[in-house]
């Protein structure tokens, strides 16, 4: 996985921020979002909720999406999310 | 354009006429009750077995009376102005919350399991209502399952900028409240008090709470059975408390025995009450008669059925399970 200090290299296609949000919200709005992009595409997710951590990277698996980066450093939880080919 | 006058004010509700002023006068209660029929072919081999017709309700289903009375209870709390009602659904209570709803000028968000019929994700959207549809495993951590009550309390407990209300039929006492006050007294008055069974499927938990209590208040020796169906099942409306978390409402204490129903008996059941005795009922409608027919009633023994809904929102599901049975083709 991509270090933090390495996303600035990440193509984004679409950002989301779900601060504010509690769990299951900003998975849900994070799969809606990963919906409506094409295979490749990389979501941007920036989550509040510190369940995120979990659930994102599960998410990520049950949809066979790749989890391209994860950065908490600052009490923000931000996610780098590639649309899998079968997802 | 020619104008149709309506003149004449005092067109008023009379229910002797079946004349009402406003489709909300149809809500049911003891002065209008809705029909309780006896079942003449699928019976058991002694007692009587009766069913409440909950679908003649004016929105469809059981579901009308939960839904007046959670609605009634948070605009007489002053909860509602400003803020917008969420409910997590099956598909009944949201669809007579999105009815009562749009009639009270209030904007509905329904979160609804993904496997619930289109009939009834199309209903609620045709009554204005928001749908999310919901995945059981929408929180792939800590949340087994009800992805759609976890999803609509969330959107009450988050910063989302709009303030969101929860009618909340799984926790909120008016739910039972509608069932002891209306329900309960109605199969009592139907019946003359002369009943020995009461059966109702296990979802909320508000019709076996309030109708379980209200009879037992007036005879307690009256049997309140509870019908539950197997984890992973396909009767929408109720839980299996095996995969469900159990309703804050639920009242053990009034439930005399819980009958575990599959989906197969439930849907030969249905079946048989389409054909056998005309009735159009829902799945959940046949799991309750499947499990009467097992009670062991005795002769002279009247027992009393919910059946929640009819089965014109179920059609995907029960033409699926047909297959070409019956069917004609070149």
């Amino acid at each position: 996985m991509t270090q933090a200090n390495e996303v600035g290299a990440i193509e984004v296609t679409d950002v989301l921020d779900t601060s504010g949000l509690l769990c299951p919200l900003p998975v849900y709005q994070a799969a809606l979002a990963l919906k409506k992009l094409q295979p490749g595409d990389v979501l941007e997710l920036i989550c509040t909720d510190p369940g995120s951590l979990e659930d994102i990277p599960a998410l990520a698996r049950q949809r066979q999406d790749v989890l391209l980066a994860v950065d908490d450093q600052t009490g923000v939880q931000k996610f780098w999310i590639e649309k899998g080919e079968d997802a | 354009m020619t104008q149709i006058s309506i003149r004449g004010d005092d067109l008023t509700t009379d229910r002797r006429l079946r004349r009402y002023s406003d489709i909300r006068d149809l809500l049911p209660g003891p002065d209008n009750p809705t029909p309780l029929v006896r079942l003449n072919r699928v019976t058991p081999p002694d007692g009587q077995l009766f069913l409440k017709l909950e679908w003649l309700n004016p929105f469809g289903s059981i579901k009308d009376r939960a839904a007046e009375y959670l609605l009634a209870g948070l605009v007489e709390r002053g909860e509602l102005p400003g803020a917008q009602l969420v409910e997590a659904s099956s598909g009944n209570t949201g669809i007579a919350l999105a009815a009562l709803a749009a009639l009270t000028g209030v904007q509905l968000t329904v979160t609804i399991p993904d496997g619930v019929p289109e009939e009834k994700k199309t209903l609620l959207r045709m009554l204005g209502a928001e749908v999310w549809e919901t995945p059981d495993d929408l929180c792939p951590v800590d949340h087994p399952t009800d992805g759609a009550i976890a999803l609509a309390r969330s959107l009450v407990a988050s910063d989302t900028g709009t303030r969101y209300v929860m009618a909340d039929q799984y926790e909120n006492p008016d739910n039972v409240r509608a069932h002891y006050e209306t329900t309960g007294p109605e199969i009592w008055r139907q019946t003359g008090g002369r009943l020995q069974y009461f059966l109702a499927g296990l979802g909320t938990g508000g019709t076996i709470t309030g109708v379980g209590r209200f009879l037992k208040e007036q005879d307690p020796s009256v049997r309140v059975i509870g019908i539950e169906p197997q984890a992973g099942h396909q009767l929408p409306g109720l839980k299996s408390f095996q995969e469900a978390k159990q309703p804050g409402i639920l009242d053990w204490s009034v439930v005399d025995d819980v009958i575990q129903v599959d989906d197969d008996p439930a849907y030969e059941v249905t079946g048989r009450l389409f054909r056998e005795e005309g009735l159009i009922v829902g799945p959940s409608t046949g799991a309750v008669v499947h499990a009467a027919l097992e009670l062991g009633a005795e002769t002279g023994d009247v027992a009393v059925g919910i059946s929640p809904d009819s089965g014109l929102k179920y059609m995907s599901y029960f033409a699926e399970r047909l297959g070409n049975e019956g069917l004609l083709t070149v």
